[in-house]
């Protein structure tokens, strides 16, 4: 049933799987708030499929950078480009219809709502009903409200929910609502998603767990970034790490490089 | 040509004062609690009557009702935050404590209007009569100079207390992070509470110097109110210096309308800057950053 | 924050469509037999504000309660929607339908032009800027006499003009009886349309936008759009109470549309339960009523509205919506002992 979604949610933006082509592609990116410069000229290419981390201590500037791509920030200068697509100046909603989703560090869940309609926000983009419709709900109505409402349920499933749907957002464990955040973000059907810090707050187990569904994700084809300061959490799944520290760029590579590269243990270790 | 500009010019900075008195307190609350306490402006009338009373039905001394006022209006500052801003705190919603005050200002205006009425108390203090030459042929009557004087007193006071003593820099450390203060071991609702005592003091003290030159019924507090609101958005919020200059901008703006174009017209000018403050530099004359948190 | 906080407590005001269909025929009994139960000309003038309340309180129910914004400036679209529909007749001398589309028209491109101005304002600037837009327009109204004839006010306002249908009486507007059907009728109208717009994805996407803006866009809302459709539906529907209002009460005055007006719908809306359409409705009702009944008392109408408002805010936020289900979960608790009892 995961692979089924995962490779339906993955499968459904974005056809093509070609591991050898890059998804996204930024150069020299930099922005500074007043005096901090919190990210200094990175680039990065993030090949399709596959898992790719972004890490490095506290303050390295990484969450800056998440927004950077997801369009909270705005660059002070540099590129960057979704599958070709250049995104700077574009604003954070439309870059979720070319495929970009993300999860948010601080959890920014509708407490207020149930965890169904949590999920089913996340369907914005993709509603399929006629203007007029909106008013006088017809065939069409009925069949998106339907088609919504289940497979909202099967994402529940996919992160362990589904018992949940009726409950409020704000009534879950701080584990189930990370898993519920990720089920909305899936919602939108992305082809890149990222997940801001997913094991802050998290124990251990729920931590499997959740990089347990991110392995599943993977398989079924999908491109996902995760932004971690947990060395070891991320070696398990990554396939290509990016390290930053002070804003700068450190290392991109593989994984086992990573922990061995001098400039990186030096970071982390005096850090 | 010159004497009508110069006089102008005196009527506006007397205004300009009252209403910085009374945006003052906006801009504290809000600037430590990021609330806006719409009963605000009923403080003001609440002083302005408590000062008519105690000089006409009490006999007592102008100048002491003054005083008067300011403790009846740190009185209602105490209750208003007490009541609703403190309860509501916990449930963390922006907009629910303006609109609980909202509630509160409409039921202190009728309650104020089944008590006193609708017509106007004429509220003449023993110093609104008295003229005083100054040069170039303008005059500034007792009552303008003993606003001028107080209120630059008050003013200059509060500044000094928020920049220099210690429980001033406490306000502002609770107004840029309550929790970090917190743990520093300052109680932000104390200071909260001592924020709102001040404000509505304040207010309290202007309604008493605001009862002789303004048109004195319940609703006195209303026109004073939004345009208090202009002068701490054109200022800024939380922002003392911006708040002074602003509201002494929107009193010379007021005063030369009044002379120059129509009375009438007043509120729209002064709205209509308040509207383009707020579409070209949201963050008020002298800009300060909040960057927000993901 | 809104009467959605509930959601595990069921809403006995949520039905499902085909109870839906059960009330909506209720609500259209009801507004037939009132007329007849009222005869008088003094509460029949109470039911046609009453039904001009409800319109006002629905529409700013859409904007506060369901795309959170607060708008404390209702009054103004209410007026610019009187005064244009009213002006439009006079001054261009087009037929009344006509006038009362082009006060629609204008009142919803008023809010939206509102929203569009304050799109990165946050709530309180908004909330400011709404209330200097409210004094703006009421100024206006007042100072352009030449326009409006300024506090003196427009007299002689027609009722909407006779309908004669083949076949059937002559349906005239002057009698109060078909007047209050006629508003009634369209506030119906307006709130079907509403419900049906809140219990689409339109309805979700725009609590989304409420519950948390930068959440909301990281799933592909387009917030501040959004937030003007809400603002451009919820003024409308005051622009479209504002002729109504005109052509029922006869006369004009800048007066009507203070800034005190829109912090009375606002009691409505709040007393009745933001976020839940049905629950302002209610709200409407009893603030219009309640006052009415209580004339003995001298005129305490706004000292009941503040005091209302207030405690509804400390104590029950939901308003009467949050009442009811509290009542019904007792009487289900109530039910529940018996039973196994």
């Amino acid at each position: 049933m995961s692979d089924d979604i995962s490779g339906r949610v993955a499968g459904q933006a974005d056809g093509r799987r070609n591991s050898d082509k890059v998804l996204f592609r930024s150069k020299s990116l930099n922005k500074s708030f007043g005096g901090v410069h919190a990210v200094r000229d990175i680039s990065l290419n993030i090949p399709h499929g596959g898992v790719f981390a972004i890490i490095g201590p506290n303050g390295a500037g990484k969450s800056t950078l998440l927004n950077l791509m997801s369009g909270l920030y705005q660059p002070d200068s540099g590129t960057m480009s979704l599958d070709g697509v250049d995104l700077v100046g574009l604003k954070a909603h439309r870059r979720v219809r070319l495929g970009l989703a993300r999860t948010f560090q601080k959890i920014r869940l509708f407490k207020h709502l149930p965890v169904l309609d949590n999920v089913i926000a996340g369907f914005h983009i993709h509603h399929d009903i006629p203007a007029w419709q909106y008013v006088l709900q017809g065939t069409a109505f009925r069949r998106d409200y339907a088609r919504c409402r289940d497979e909202a349920r099967k994402l529940l499933s996919f992160v362990g929910l589904e018992e949940r749907a009726k409950a409020r957002a704000g009534s879950l464990a701080y584990g189930e609502q990370r898993m519920l955040e990720l089920a909305r973000a899936l919602a939108t059907s992305p082809r890149l998603l990222v997940v801001d810090e997913p094991a802050a707050g998290l124990n251990a187990a729920e931590v499997e767990k959740l990089l347990d569904r991110i392995t599943q994700l993977r398989a079924g084809g999908m491109t996902v970034v995760i932004v971690e300061h947990n060395m070891d959490l991320v070696m398990k799944v990554a396939d290509r790490v990016l390290v930053m520290d002070y804003g700068q760029y450190l290392f991109e590579g593989a994984p086992a490089e990573a922990q061995v590269d001098p400039g990186v243990v030096a970071a982390y270790l005096g850090a | 040509m010159s004497t009508v500009l110069l006089q102008q010019g005196i009527n506006g900075v007397v205004l300009g004062s009252l209403y910085v008195l009374v945006a003052l307190g906006l801009t504290l609350i809000y600037g430590v609690l990021v609330q806006i306490n719409f009963a605000h402006a009923d403080v003001v009338t609440i002083g302005a009557f408590a000062a008519y009373f105690f000089t006409f039905t009490f006999g007592g001394n102008y100048l002491a009702s003054i005083a008067v006022a300011l403790l009846v209006g740190a009185i209602l500052g105490w209750l208003v935050n007490a009541a609703i801003f403190a309860p509501l705190r916990e449930r963390g919603s922006e907009l629910l404590p303006l609109i609980a005050t909202i509630g509160v200002s409409v039921l202190l205006q009728n309650v104020m209007l089944l008590w006193f009425g609708p017509i106007p108390y004429a509220f003449d203090s023993p110093y609104s009569n008295q003229v005083i030459r100054l040069w170039g042929g303008t005059f500034i009557t007792g009552q303008n100079l003993i606003i001028i004087v107080v209120s630059t007193l008050t003013i200059a006071l509060l500044y000094a207390f928020m920049k220099f003593t210690f429980m001033g820099k406490a306000l502002r450390a609770v107004a840029q992070d309550r929790e970090t203060a917190g743990l520093m071991g300052i109680n932000p609702n104390h200071l909260i509470m001592l924020t709102f005592v001040i404000a509505s003091a304040l207010a309290g003290m202007g309604g008493a110097m605001l009862g002789p030159i303004l048109v004195l019924t319940p609703f006195a507090g209303t026109t004073v109110i939004v345009k208090a609101f202009a002068i701490v958005i054109i200022g800024g919020f939380g922002n003392v210096e911006g708040t002074i200059i602003a509201g002494l901008l929107v009193g010379l703006i007021e005063s030369y309308t009044t002379q120059f174009v129509n009375p009438g017209l007043i509120d729209i000018v002064v709205f209509t800057l308040l509207l383009m403050m707020l579409a070209f530099r949201p963050t008020g004359l002298i800009a300060e950053k909040r960057e927000e948190n993901v | 924050m809104s009467s959605r906080d509930h959601t595990e407590l069921a809403n006995p005001f949520d039905r499902s469509s085909v109870s839906r269909r059960w009330w909506l025929l209720g609500a259209i009994v009801t507004i037939g037999l009132l007329p007849l139960v009222f005869q008088d000309s003094y509460w029949r003038t109470n039911l046609i504000v009453c039904a001009l309340n409800v319109m006002l309180a629905i529409g700013l129910d859409f904007i506060l309660g369901y795309a959170g914004q607060l708008n404390l400036g209702h009054s103004a679209f209410y007026g610019i929607g009187a005064y244009v529909s009213t002006l439009v007749i006079t001054k261009l001398g087009l037929p009344f339908w006509v006038a009362f589309l082009c006060g629609i028209v204008l009142a919803g491109a008023a809010g939206m032009a509102l929203s569009m101005f304050a799109v990165r304002l946050r709530g309180h600037y908004l909330a400011i800027a709404s209330l200097g837009f409210a004094v703006i327009v009421h100024q206006v109204l007042v100072n352009w006499i030449s326009l409006t004839q300024g506090p003196l006010g427009i007299y002689g306002i027609k009722p909407p003009p006779e309908i004669a249908l083949p076949g059937l009486p002559v349906i005239s507007f002057g009698n109060s009886a078909n007047m209050f059907y006629l508003v009634a009728g369209f506030a119906l109208l307006f709130y079907v349309l509403l419900d049906q717009l809140v219990r689409s994805p339109i309805g979700e996407t725009l609590t989304a936008i409420r519950e948390d803006e930068v959440s909301a866009s990281s799933l592909g809302i387009n917030c501040p759009a959004w937030k003007v459709f809400a603002f451009g539906a919820g003024s409308a529907v005051a622009g479209a109470a504002g002729a109504f209002y005109a052509s029922s009460v006869g006369t004009l005055v800048p007066d009507a549309f203070i800034i005190t007006e829109s912090f009375t719908i606002l009691a409505m809306v709040i007393v009745g339960g933001m976020g839940t359409l049905i629950g302002p409705v209610w709200g409407a009702i009893l603030l219009t009523v309640l006052p009415e009944v209580l004339r003995g008392f001298g005129d305490l109408r706004l000292v009941l509205y503040g005091a209302a408002l207030t405690l509804v805010v400390l104590f029950m936020p939901g308003g009467i919506v949050q009442a009811a289900q509290i009542v019904r979960a007792q009487f289900d608790r109530l039910r529940a002992r018996l039973e196994a009892g």
